[in-house]
């Protein structure tokens, strides 16, 4: 216990190369990654793992701490590091301020609603081939795309209004990106993010196919469209 | 810290290989450039039979720096090279798709079209 209350852990920088090497696996990042893990080691004052030196007091050796702050570090880190890969492994882990799974599951049922709302708004004005996309499992940053086809910038320009009015009014939420009507006009609601396009570029960046793998979620609304025609107008 | 002078590679496939920054785009005498800045640039080198040329002006957005990114958690990021995006007056990205890892600074700053388009996003 004394061992655990003289390591303090630094802010999180030591943390940045364990934390960005884990994710990617290009190899030009990793080296990257490396580097900035090598910086961050020659730092005197630098603790290693200080979140598992305090799990790791309790239980086996304090020994093993003090040799870690103390003279291993300038003589040869790369050992010091090898050792407690192999004990601790090279395992991430969980934060514990990370929110239950059925409160994740709600949050993705609101911000469902909310892209269904959105899709019903463009379907509204006519906009031509809505999809809506849950990007959750591949992107971080947000969990729904809703890419839309407008045939003309008044109407790019009424889709945004009429979108932006209704996320304003009835979620309370308000958008960042493109203010003015754009070929490709983007709408950022954090968990959601609205793609409008004009009909090349629809084609020219061609979103779908780069989020093949995401899973396509089906618009009540559909239907009715299809009975129109593909085309729509 | 890109300067006037600084050499880029190009990090999409807009048919720019290597870019030169001639102005930063912002305050009157701004010195460098960071991520998620707009420079003026000049292609230095490009691909054949593509629509951007060589000596031809654009402007780009900058998404890797060799120097240190911070946030305020205290993570440090410092890609291996100097890139950017080839993007037009309106912002719309002149390639379709990005090549290598972007931070996410650049969603704050109304970039989102490109983050969609990147294969990481740190």
């Amino acid at each position: 216990m004394k061992v655990h209350s003289c390591i303090h852990p630094l802010p999180s920088t030591p943390s940045t190369g364990i934390l960005v090497s884990a994710g990617p696996a290009e190899a030009k990042l990793a080296a990257n990654t490396r580097k900035l893990y090598s910086l961050t080691l020659n730092s005197s004052n630098y603790v290693p793992f200080p979140y598992k030196d305090q799990k790791f007091s309790r239980s086996s050796s304090t020994d093993f701490s003090r040799t870690a702050i103390g003279s291993n570090v300038s003589e040869d880190t790369d050992d010091m590091f090898d050792d407690l890969l192999r004990t601790h492994g090279k395992v991430v882990y969980k934060r514990n301020d990370q929110k239950p799974a059925s409160e994740e599951i709600d949050d993705d049922a609101e911000s469902l609603s909310f892209a269904m709302a959105v899709a019903k708004v463009a379907s509204d004005v006519k906009a031509g081939d809505i999809k809506v996309l849950f990007v959750k499992p591949l992107v971080y940053w947000t969990r729904f795309f809703i890419i839309a086809t407008a045939f003309s910038r008044p109407q790019i320009d009424a889709i945004g209004t009429r979108v932006r009015d209704m996320a304003e009014e009835q979620y309370g939420r308000v958008a960042s990106g493109d203010s003015k009507p754009n070929s490709w006009t983007l709408l950022d609601f954090g968990d959601v993010v609205v793609h409008l396009f004009l009909p090349p570029q629809r084609e020219y960046y061609n979103l779908e196919e780069f989020y093949g793998n995401a899973a396509s979620i089906e618009l009540p609304f559909e239907n009715q469209q299809q009975l129109r025609g593909p085309t729509g107008y | 810290m890109i300067q006037p002078q600084t050499h880029l590679n190009v990090a999409d496939n807009s048919g720019a290989r290597e870019l030169m920054c001639i102005r930063i785009i912002g305050a009157s005498n701004r010195r460098y450039a960071h991520i998620g800045d707009v420079i003026v640039a000049v292609i230095k080198e490009a691909v054949p039979n593509m629509p951007l040329e060589r000596s031809e002006v654009v402007r780009a957005v900058i998404v890797r720096t060799c120097k240190e990114l911070k946030r305020d958690n205290g993570m440090i990021i410092r890609y291996d090279d100097n890139a950017a995006v080839v993007i037009d007056q309106e912002g719309n990205p002149k390639g379709t798709r990005i090549f290598g890892a972007i931070a996410r600074e650049l969603r704050e700053l109304n970039f989102t079209k490109i983050v969609s388009l990147a294969p990481e996003v740190l």
